[in-house]
């Protein structure tokens, strides 16, 4: 199959679909000419004209706003927040409107839109771009949330999101941009909701998400050699949360370990925690659950800091043996 | 109608109507105030007695398929834009006959189908909104406008600064409708905003503004008219500033300490309904019978409008989780 | 038709309002919207508008008056339109408070229900994973009987399932509750289910069969002493040596006739010597050790698959001491004489009580004596002394009709008990040592020899 990078995916999943929907449009800021913070909507405006890949203001209330109002009125925008920290200048737009306007008016009136955003750390950005906020939106009811890992899974959920006739906040990865895989050149969708089992595994589970995904992978594969067998389990999308997946895996391993970039204290993690604990897993849980997560500091600028910050290979690896008694 | 310049599209019969109207929506407001007053009514409300003209002028010359976006003072506009009072009071009850089966109550009136997108519980959360739905009839080649109504206060919020300037950028087919009534909450306009009219700040975004006496409803009509003549030819937004007044508090429990009697008292003597009554019994357009005849049918319609409201069946534990997604 | 004008209900905790001033009087004209009069809630002043417009009626209430919210404190209508003289009655809840009032019970009635107190937290806790309870739970194994391997003693899945190989005690989750509250120990309840699963009428019985010795639930609470140390130390020996040691207790009556004539003539001899009393047990430690050199089956001890025949006597001597029991050994007691005897054991007495013996003291006993002759008994079933594989439990020396040469004659008596390990020692080699034994003591002189 062909390989093609996450950020080259994601621009595919797009371009496809507005050539077949003429009610989808981009909005945001320098996404024209010059292609987007990251250069994702590269090349886009030359296909689609000024109209459909549409430069805005730097008014991330407005913008996020008109999103709203044009899904509302039978648009169907991607809106690019150059950097998911700017969520907090929208948050009015994407929690007091856009998430609750349906429920508000009792099922009358849908809002499908997509608000697309790169997120994490890892490029020495610094506190004010390098945040996870996913725990956030996915705390609120009416917005769905996704986290895609791969090149595959970004393009399939991508399609689906744009699909889905409910606000969709979708966290790429600035540092997975770059990184490539083997992604189907026709549209194809991944359902929002179904998690994917990334390793398959005995003794312990972890539940990773986005770049930690990679990260609990390469844990296991040490571990491997230390004949201690780990199930890495991708939710790609917190909001609906494949709970099943993630409890099946945990009856079998018995144990369970989620890793994510966000900061620790608050975060998504705590939800699958005790989503298990709620569960029929917990009666075949045999050791504590462990979370691993951001530290409870804003993110440094110092590249060592930086890295200190979020949970990397070893930490996975010393939390796995912690769960075995190994440690 | 010699004397009177009114677009043609508001024919006697049109200014009839809004006379009954403007009486529809001041005795569905007065009755939510009474059944608060009484428990009858949970949560809050916020009532716009007094500035009926501008809900009633700027909603006369829309079609169904323009729109408006609304704000938490919004009875007035969903009336306006064509709400029925029955629908709208089984809301305020919380029954699901009401127009969001009970789930939004008094601050999130919607009925999408008949363009109005909503009130909203957010100062200035309405206004971008309103841009994007002007944005989707500029993409969509639609031929319709969107009004959008605020408040003096939210004439501070980011949000109205921002919406505006990508309206004018974009030279979206919206009508701002700032609803001046001279407080935000307890806080005085002359307090809140340097400049002496909110109209002036059109012109940071290039685009015009416009001050009109809120308690009339014909000057109300024509300075609309000519805001949706200039959306309709492509010439953008325009801000209109409806000077006017909120007789009753901000919301339940407002004392009132911020302001005087006097004041008050002022106002209530440019009571847009008495004067459009004025207006048309010396334009011979009907007689003070017939208006008293339109002032009962108005308080029955309203008291109609309650009894539906309280047969309407309370929602069950089984609506708690539906529409959240669509 | 005359409105009525009632007391408004200004916030979600307002209940009454006081009156505090009327700004019309009976008989004026009111529109709606104008201030009808003036009222205090628990939050603010506030002038109240009327709602109605029409001619002021009746004012039920004056300055200063608490009315109750909803209550009718006056009438606005027609001019001449009759109104009650006296306030009608309220016109009762309002629909949204009695909905209020129908959450708040249910809300209420869920709580309660929550807070029920589980008797599951009564007593100690153990430490174990979710899957260590489920499968304790699975097989009915009480965790507290299953030793953990996490950090804290914390019970896992996989020490369940060694406990249930191993043949923990099964018990059903109601008669584990049962015992709990009675605070009985499993492992004195037979169980009567399936493989010994003890259940609900197991406990009631051994309930019922210790009744007067376990404290009922309303009796005052016994107290609780944690096995520990010593005491621990011998309950493991014990149950260790009762568990796998197939016990046989023999008696014989021994006529301590000549013993005391002994003793009586070596006491201040003995004494001058050493200091110490000679008392009856170092003569029947040498009457032992003698016969034990003569029987070296009893004299052995019983390690893994092997019978270690022992080449030296020592003699085990148990000492009772503030928490337990404490058996120090007196080496190579048949190369010993009576005096040496008594100064070794009575030294190695002492240093057991006061906890100073040397762990070399306590090593190498190949035989034991258990003496109760202090006390009123005669006989008893002595617990061996593993590895070793016999001793010999002394009872108290009493006058007892014997018949001697066909007279009944009264004979200072004593009883032997012998407990020997069946696995080593079959019954008529134990016999032959005790008959031994007796004969040496009845006649001491023959140790001289």
């Amino acid at each position: 199959m062909r390989e093609i990078t996450y950020l080259e995916a994601v621009r595919e999943a797009m371009s496809q679909e507005m050539r077949a929907n003429e009610d989808v449009f981009i909005l945001g800021e320098d996404i024209g000419v010059y292609g987007g913070a990251f250069g994702v909507t590269r090349g886009m405006i030359e296909e689609f004209g000024p109209e459909r890949i549409r430069n805005t203001p730097i008014s991330e209330s407005g913008i996020a706003g008109a999103a709203v109002g044009a899904a509302l009125t039978g648009m169907r925008p991607i809106l690019e927040l150059q950097f998911s920290d700017f969520i907090t200048i929208a948050m009015d737009q994407m929690v007091n409107q856009a998430a609750k306007i349906r429920y508000m008016y009792g099922g009358k009136g849908k809002v499908p839109m997509v608000l697309r955003t790169p997120s994490g750390s890892g490029t020495g950005a610094a506190a004010q771009h390098s945040q996870s906020l996913e725990a956030w939106v996915a705390h609120i009811p009416g917005l769905k949330v996704v986290q895609p890992s791969t090149a595959h899974d970004v393009k399939g959920l991508l399609k689906a999101a744009m699909d889905d006739d409910n606000p969709v906040i979708f966290y790429e990865h600035k540092l997975l941009y770059k990184t490539k895989g083997d992604v189907p050149e026709e549209q194809y969708s991944i359902p929002l909701g179904k998690a994917d089992v990334k390793r398959e595994g005995t003794d312990v589970t972890i539940v990773a998400t986005a770049i930690m995904v990679h990260r609990a992978l390469e844990a296991a594969e040490e571990l491997e050699k230390e004949g201690i067998s780990v199930e890495v389990v991708d939710p790609r999308t917190l909001v609906p949360l494949d709970t099943e997946t993630i409890i099946q895996s945990v009856s079998k391993t018995s144990r369970l370990v989620v890793v994510h970039e966000a900061v620790k204290r608050g975060g998504y993690g705590a939800e699958i925690a005790s989503m298990i604990a709620e569960s029929e897993a917990f009666d075949y849980l045999d050791a504590p659950i462990k979370r691993l997560g951001g530290a409870s500091s804003p993110i440094p600028y110092n590249p060592e800091l930086e890295k200190m910050h979020v949970p990397q290979v070893p930490d996975i690896i010393q939390a796995v043996k912690e769960t075995l008694n190994k440690a | 109608m010699n004397h009177l310049k009114v677009p043609e599209k508001i024919t006697e019969n049109k200014l009839v109507e809004l006379y009954k109207q403007m009486w529809l929506i001041r005795y569905f407001e007065e009755k939510v105030d009474q059944f608060f007053a009484k428990g009858k009514i949970h949560g809050t409300t916020h009532l716009a007695v007094g500035q009926e003209a501008s809900a009633a002028g700027v909603c006369a010359l829309l079609d169904k398929e323009d729109k408006i976006t609304s704000t938490h003072r919004g009875h007035g506009h969903c009336i306006a834009k064509g709400a029925t009072p029955d629908k709208m009071m089984a809301e305020l009850f919380g029954r699901t006959t009401g127009y969001c089966k009970g789930k939004g109550g008094s601050m999130h009136i919607a009925d999408v189908e008949m363009g109005n997108l909503g009130a909203n519980g957010i100062v200035g959360g309405g206004i971008p909104l309103a841009v994007g739905s002007a944005l989707t009839a500029s993409m969509k080649k639609l031929n319709y406008v969107t009004v959008c109504f605020f408040g003096d206060g939210a004439t501070n919020e980011g949000s109205f600064h921002e919406a505006v300037n990508l309206a004018a950028v974009w030279n979206l087919p919206v009508i701002f409708v700032c609803e001046n009534n001279q407080y935000g909450m307890s806080g005085s306009v002359k307090e809140m905003v340097k400049v002496e009219d909110i109209a002036t700040r059109a012109k940071a975004y290039g685009i015009p503004g416009v001050v009109a006496d809120g308690n009339d409803i014909i000057e109300m009509i024509n300075v609309t008219d000519e805001a949706i003549a200039r959306a309709k030819n492509g010439e953008g937004p325009t801000l209109i500033e409806a000077k006017t007044y909120r007789w009753k508090g901000h919301s339940k429990s407002d004392a009132k300490k911020y302001r005087t009697r006097d004041e008050e008292n002022e106002w209530r003597e440019k009571d847009p309904i008495k004067r459009l009554k004025e207006l048309l019994i010396s334009e011979s357009i009907f007689t003070e019978e017939k208006a008293e005849a339109l002032r009962k049918e108005a308080l029955k319609e309203i008291e109609d409008a309650v009894a539906f409201a309280e047969e309407g069946p309370m929602p069950t534990k089984d609506d708690l989780l539906t529409d959240v997604f669509a | 038709m005359a409105k009525e004008i009632f007391m408004p209900k200004l916030s979600s905790t307002m209940e009454v309002g006081t009156l505090l001033q009327w700004f019309k009087e009976e008989g004026d004209s009111v529109e709606m919207g104008e201030p009808l009069f003036e009222i205090m809630t628990d939050k603010i002043n506030i002038e109240v508008e009327s709602y109605e417009e029409g001619v002021l009626l009746k004012k039920y209430f004056n300055v200063d008056d608490e009315v109750e919210v909803n209550a009718c404190i006056g009438y606005i209508g027609e001019a001449g339109e009759k109104v009650p003289d006296t306030p009608p009655a309220a016109s009762g809840e309002s629909d949204a408070e009695e909905a209020r009032e129908e959450v708040s019970v249910e809300e209420n009635g869920e709580a309660a229900s929550a807070h029920s107190d589980p008797a599951e937290n009564k007593g100690g806790k153990v430490r174990a994973t979710p899957a260590a309870r489920r499968v304790s739970r699975e097989n009915d194994i009480s965790l507290s009987t299953v030793p953990g391997s996490g950090p804290n003693g914390r019970v896992h899945q996989q020490d369940v399932e060694t406990a249930i190989a191993k043949g923990a005690i099964a018990v059903t989750p109601l008669a584990e509750k049962i015992a709990a509250d009675h605070g009985v120990d499993l492992k004195q309840v037979i169980g009567t289910g399936a493989r010994g699963k003890i259940e609900k009428q197991d406990v009631l019985a051994y309930l019922e069969s210790a009744k007067g010795t376990v404290s009922e639930a309303h009796a005052p609470q016994a107290e609780r002493i944690k096995l520990k140390g010593l005491r621990k130390a011998v309950a493991d020996k014990m149950v260790e040596s009762v568990q796998t040691i197939p016990h046989v207790t023999l008696t014989s009556d021994v006529d301590m006739t000549n013993v005391m004539d002994l003793r009586k003539s070596l006491l201040p001899v003995i004494e001058k010597d050493t200091g110490y009393r000679l008392s009856f047990t170092e003569v029947i430690m040498k009457a032992a050790a003698n016969a034990l050199a003569k029987h070296p089956k009893l004299n052995a001890s019983l390690i893994g698959d092997e019978i270690v025949m022992n080449k030296e006597v020592n003699i085990g001597l148990a000492v009772a001491v503030e928490n337990g029991l404490i058996v120090p050994s007196v080496k190579n007691v048949n190369q010993k004489g009576l005096a040496e005897l008594t100064q070794v054991s009575k030294e190695l007495g002492r240093k057991a009580r006061e906890n100073k013996l040397k762990p070399d003291e306590m090593r190498g006993s190949t035989f034991t004596i258990s003496n109760l002759g202090m006390y009123a008994i005669d006989a008893f079933t002595p617990i061996i002394n593993g590895p070793e594989t016999a001793i010999l439990g002394v009872g108290r020396i009493i006058e007892k009709p014997v018949v001697v040469d066909g007279q009944l004659v009264a004979r200072p008596m004593m009883v032997l008990s012998l407990s020997f390990d069946h696995r080593a020692i079959d019954g008529a080699p134990a016999a032959a040592f005790l008959t031994d034994l007796k004969a040496n003591l009845e006649n001491p002189y023959s140790l001289l020899v």
